[in-house]
Parts: structure tokens; C-alpha cells; sequence
């Protein structure tokens, strides 16, 4: 497999630095929030991993609708790399949020329609990825996850208007008014924009990494089947 | 005016399970990389 490439070595080195400011941001330079104290601070990453998790699976499907159209293996590569970092960004996105409602709602969950919606969306992801591994035929395999991806990605957007389609108690961040809104400070709202960012930046290394290790496997078992064939 | 709450337990959770999950994922990066490395050339062993 060939060495990794130089812009590559500084993306790794860029997201490093970016998560680690990241944390510092959200420890030590924005405020304490008054009304739910030190537990806010998680706030920063549960939104910056969800804008990556829904990025990531919006991405899926645009590679998914490429793949159907083109018939070329390397979109499924890369619908299969989003949906897998996807996956893991918005997991961490749930348990943030769920850490953040026990003392915030005085519960680890509650099934109102931004938590359920998020959960669904999760399960779609995760269903997607062992229904995968039980198809032999790569391009069969690709065709499912490419149909699958596509229409699993309508819950990305059911999932982000479910706090304003329904009554819910979660709150609205951005453009939300009215007493659910954060009432955020200039730098909470400085932190919260770092943390996107630099969470962008981190899904584009690991998407590179991820594509990298697809490669690789793809020629694994090439060699494979020409040896057992 | 109430005080502010002491959640302080709560964050720490927080940023542990971050760095935790997005670590076991990074690893797993590394992990199937060796694996994958070690049947390449298993295999080319067996095809020589």
C-alpha cells in the first residue's frame, strides 16, 4: 500500500490541534452557563458531532445516488466510509445529549420527538451496515446499501426539523426564538462555530483514512480471489 | 436567584466518553490496518 500522502500527515497533525483547542475552548474560555452549570460545556462537542453525524449521512446519499447512476464501485467506498464515521460522530452525539438531559430534564432519556427521531436515525445506520455484511456479491451488496442509503437519508432531515415540526423539549440552537432558545454569549456562540469547524476537519481525515483502508481491503481480496480461484 | 447547579460530574462524563469513543475508533483504524497488512502477506507467501 502506498505511503501516506503529505497533505494527509497535515491534516492529521491540523484536526490534532484543532479538537485539542477544541477542548480547551469548551473548558476553560467559554462561560459557565448559569442555569445548567459546568455540564453545558459538553454542549460545544454534542452539536459540532451532530452537524458532522448529519453532514456525513446527507454525503452518504449523494454517493449512494452517484453509485446508482454510474455503476462504479468507488462511490460505494465512499458512501460506506460516511456512513461509518457518521455513525460514530452521532453516537457520540446521543450519549452527549442524553449526559446533558439527566441533570438538565432530570433524565438520561426520554422518548420526545428529537431524541426518538435521532435514535431512529442511528439504528437505520447501524442496520445498514450489518445488512451489508450479509450480502456476498459486492455489486449486489453495493446496490442494497446504495437504494438503502438513499432512502435512509430522508431521516436526516426528519430528524433535524423534528424540533420544529413537534412539541418537544429540546431546544432550538440556531434561529429558534423564544424561551427555548439557549440565550447563548458571543463566546459561547465563538466556541460552539470553533467546535463545528474543527469537527469538519476532522471527518475530512478520517474519511481520507477510511477511503485509504478501503483500498487496501479492495486489493486484499483481489489477491484472495485470485489465489482461491 | 438560584445558584448554579454543580454538574461538574457531568462534564467530565461528557468528555470522557468523546475521547474515549472517537480513541477505540481511531484504533480500530490502526488495528484493521495491521490485520489487513498481515493477510497481504500471508497471502503472498502462499501464492510464491
Amino acid at each position: 500500500m502506498s505511503k501516506t500522502p503529505k497533505l494527509l500527515m497535515v491534516l492529521n497533525v491540523l484536526s490534532l490541534i484543532l479538537v485539542l483547542v477544541g477542548y480547551y475552548l469548551a473548558l476553560f474560555y467559554a462561560p459557565t452557563e448559569k442555569v445548567m452549570g459546568d455540564v453545558q460545556r459538553v454542549f460545544y462537542f454534542h452539536v459540532a458531532t451532530a452537524w458532522v453525524g448529519m453532514v456525513g449521512f446527507i454525503l452518504a446519499a449523494v454517493f449512494s445516488a452517484i453509485y446508482l447512476i454510474k455503476k462504479d464501485m468507488k462511490w460505494d467506498m465512499l458512501g460506506l466510509a460516511s456512513v461509518e464515521i457518521s455513525l460514530v460522530f452521532f453516537f457520540i452525539t446521543i450519549v452527549l445529549g442524553s449526559i446533558w438531559a439527566r441533570p438538565a430534564w432530570g433524565t438520561w432519556w426520554t422518548w420526545e420527538p428529537r431524541l426518538t427521531t435521532a435514535a431512529i436515525l442511528e439504528m437505520i445506520y447501524l442496520a445498514y451496515l450489518l445488512l451489508r455484511q450479509g450480502i456476498e456479491d459486492p455489486e449486489q451488496r453495493a446496490r442494497f446499501g446504495a437504494v438503502y442509503t438513499l432512502l435512509g437519508g430522508l431521516s436526516v432531515p426528519m430528524t433535524l426539523l423534528s424540533i420544529r415540526l413537534f412539541r418537544t423539549i429540546h431546544p432550538v440552537v440556531i434561529g429558534g426564538g423564544g424561551s427555548e432558545t439557549m440565550g447563548m454569549t458571543d463566546s459561547m456562540l465563538f466556541v460552539m462555530f470553533y467546535s463545528i469547524i474543527a469537527f469538519t476537519v476532522l471527518f475530512v481525515t478520517l474519511f481520507w483514512h477510511r477511503i485509504r483502508l478501503g483500498i487496501y481491503q479492495e486489493k486484499v481480496e483481489r489477491l484472495k480471489s485470485e489465489i482461491y480461484n | 436567584m438560584e445558584d448554579t447547579p454543580n454538574t461538574l460530574n457531568y462534564m467530565y462524563l461528557g468528555f470522557t466518553v468523546f475521547t474515549v469513543v472517537m480513541g477505540i475508533y481511531i484504533y480500530s483504524f490502526y488495528s484493521r490496518w495491521k490485520n489487513l497488512r498481515q493477510q497481504e502477506t500471508s497471502l503472498q507467501e502462499l501464492n510464491k
